[in-house]
């Protein structure tokens, strides 16, 4: 009884999952991302001091 | 009956993956974690089921995907070479049936876990696996809370689903995987898209917590305590009112004591004493077996090469260091024993594949910490709005893998296939967000001009 409750939930949840996943565009193609306002990363060091804007205090 | 079900339900979850084949990896997963082969009775079991999805989700990624969007790793390019070393070393194995056995499903975990990364190119690909992955292992967790919860369980006594103690419905292995999926239920349950974070899917995400540190107490696994202790650390370190959670764990911890099963307490005392505790005892000897065997065979032995060992070890007689030793007694007892497994997953991987094999473990294991370290440093310093859901997500990852880490001292899961879907995700995370990094990359005004102008 409990087996097959825990059987009928989580199979029920993952088969909404599946519908829904299965309408989403975004699964399989995503939007490019924004750019990015300042240089990040292995970018930050080789760019010149002029180019680059004063970084935003993390919140 | 509940064979038709089954069929009918994997039918229906493979008519939906025909229409966006990436469902395919999802459905492949599922039938690897949950097995409804070994849920069912007839059905079921004479189909490859498997290999059939396995051949479907190939197919879906080699004629459906973009492979433009596919990258690999250094870790993944380690993947391939543990697979090929563990191939060598099974030819060379001391047991060479046994380590047949153990290669015939390892492989596929390996392969599984090479080709997850290179599907997961979209960031609701790697949200989905997730999911799946917490969906899959509640249907055992579920059921075992509940369980437990009404006053079922005990050492060995606990059945979850099926009276079976092989992968993951052995206590010890569900204790630790009960515990490792706690960091991403928690992220599905703020950061979630599939199921967005209302309160409907909060209060199933504290449920199906619940129920995850209810496993330990039902399985009376003493792994499960050390992964809870470990998970209750690991959490502190991004909690935003340190001392109220201090107090609430506190609080919790010393609240559950009194409902505990007297068997439980019991048996996680014996933490403290292990010397008088032959199941630790037996480790300890295995591993000092092991660890002379690996220094005459520094490539291992192959697979289950635990059976070769003939250990003799003395155990203390008292039942903990301040009882009294009856007078007939010796202080000290010789157990001889043969043929015990590792207990541990690195003395598994020492003693199985030598060296080379532990050291690649512990990069693929280790590396996966520190990326995720790497990358979720990194996104809070980015600290864009469309990437909020990056480093938590990763240091949920961090902290699903470091919980394995420390479970896996105890236990011998170096090749559950559950944990190298994590590594898996772990990977295609890392991979994904490089590509989109490389994308969002900052340009200088001019250039960004002149790119609109092509």
């Amino acid at each position: 009884m409990i087996d097959n409750f825990s059987i009928l939930l989580s199979h029920v949840l993952l088969a909404i999952a599946l519908w829904r996943l299965m309408n989403r565009p975004d699964l399989d193609h995503e939007d490019p991302p924004v750019q990015d306002e300042k240089p990040t990363g292995f970018g930050q060091r080789n760019r010149p001091v002029s180019n680059t804007r004063k970084a935003v205090p993390d919140a | 009956m509940r064979d038709l079900i089954f069929v009918a339900y994997i039918a229906l979850i493979m008519l939906l993956a025909f229409k966006r084949p990436f469902l395919f990896t999802l459905v492949y997963a599922y039938v690897d974690i949950v097995s409804p082969q070994r849920l069912s009775y007839f059905l079921l079991n004479s189909v490859p089921l498997s290999l059939i999805l396995f051949a479907l989700a190939f197919l879906g990624f080699a004629l459906g995907d973009d492979k433009k969007n596919v990258r690999i790793s250094p870790r993944w390019f380690l993947l391939i070479l543990l697979l090929g070393y563990c191939g060598y070393t099974t030819t060379v194995a001391v047991e060479p049936v046994a380590a047949l056995d153990k290669w015939n499903w390892v492989w596929k975990a390996l392969v599984f876990a090479s080709f997850l990364p290179l599907t997961l190119h979209t960031r609701l690909r790697i949200e989905a696996t997730v999911l799946t992955l917490v969906l899959c292992v509640s249907t055992l967790i579920v059921t075992g809370g509940i369980k437990t919860a009404a006053g079922g369980g005990g050492y060995g006594s606990l059945v979850i689903l099926v009276d079976d103690n092989s992968g993951l419905f052995e206590g010890s292995i569900i204790s630790c995987v009960a515990i490792t999926i706690i960091p991403l239920i928690l992220w599905l349950a703020k950061h979630g898209t599939v199921f967005k974070p209302e309160w409907k899917v909060r209060a199933y995400a504290a449920c199906l917590i619940f129920a995850c540190l209810l496993i330990p107490v039902g399985t009376q696994a003493r792994t499960g305590i050390i992964c809870i202790a470990v998970l209750g650390i690991l959490l502190l370190r991004y909690v935003r009112h340190r001392m109220l959670y201090l107090g609430a764990v506190a609080l919790v911890g010393l609240a559950t004591v009194p409902f505990l099963p007297s068997s439980f307490t019991t048996r996680a005392d014996t933490i403290k004493n292990y010397k008088a505790d032959e199941s630790a005892s037996t480790r300890l000897a295995v591993w000092a077996w092991t660890w002379e065997y690996v220094k005459e065979h520094p490539l291992g032995g192959g697979f289950d090469v635990y059976r070769q060992n003939r250990i003799r070890y003395d155990m203390e007689q008292r039942a903990s260091p301040d009882a009294p030793l009856p007078a007939d007694l010796p202080a000290v007892r010789e157990v001889v024993d043969e043929g015990r497994a590792f207990h541990s997953s690195y003395f598994e991987m020492l003693g199985e594949q030598g060296f080379p094999g532990l050291l690649m473990w512990l990069i693929i294991h280790f590396g996966g910490v520190w990326r995720m370290e790497a990358i979720s440093r990194m996104y809070r310093k980015r600290n864009r709005p469309d990437e909020a859901w990056v480093a938590p997500l990763a240091t949920a990852l961090q902290n699903s893998q470091i919980v394995y880490l420390v479970g896996s001292l105890f236990v011998g899961i170096a090749f559950q296939t559950f944990f190298y879907m994590l590594i898996a995700l772990q990977i295609g995370l890392d991979t994904y967000l490089a590509r989109r990094r490389k994308e969002a990359a900052w340009l200088p005004l001019t250039s960004r001009r002149k790119l609109a102008q092509g």
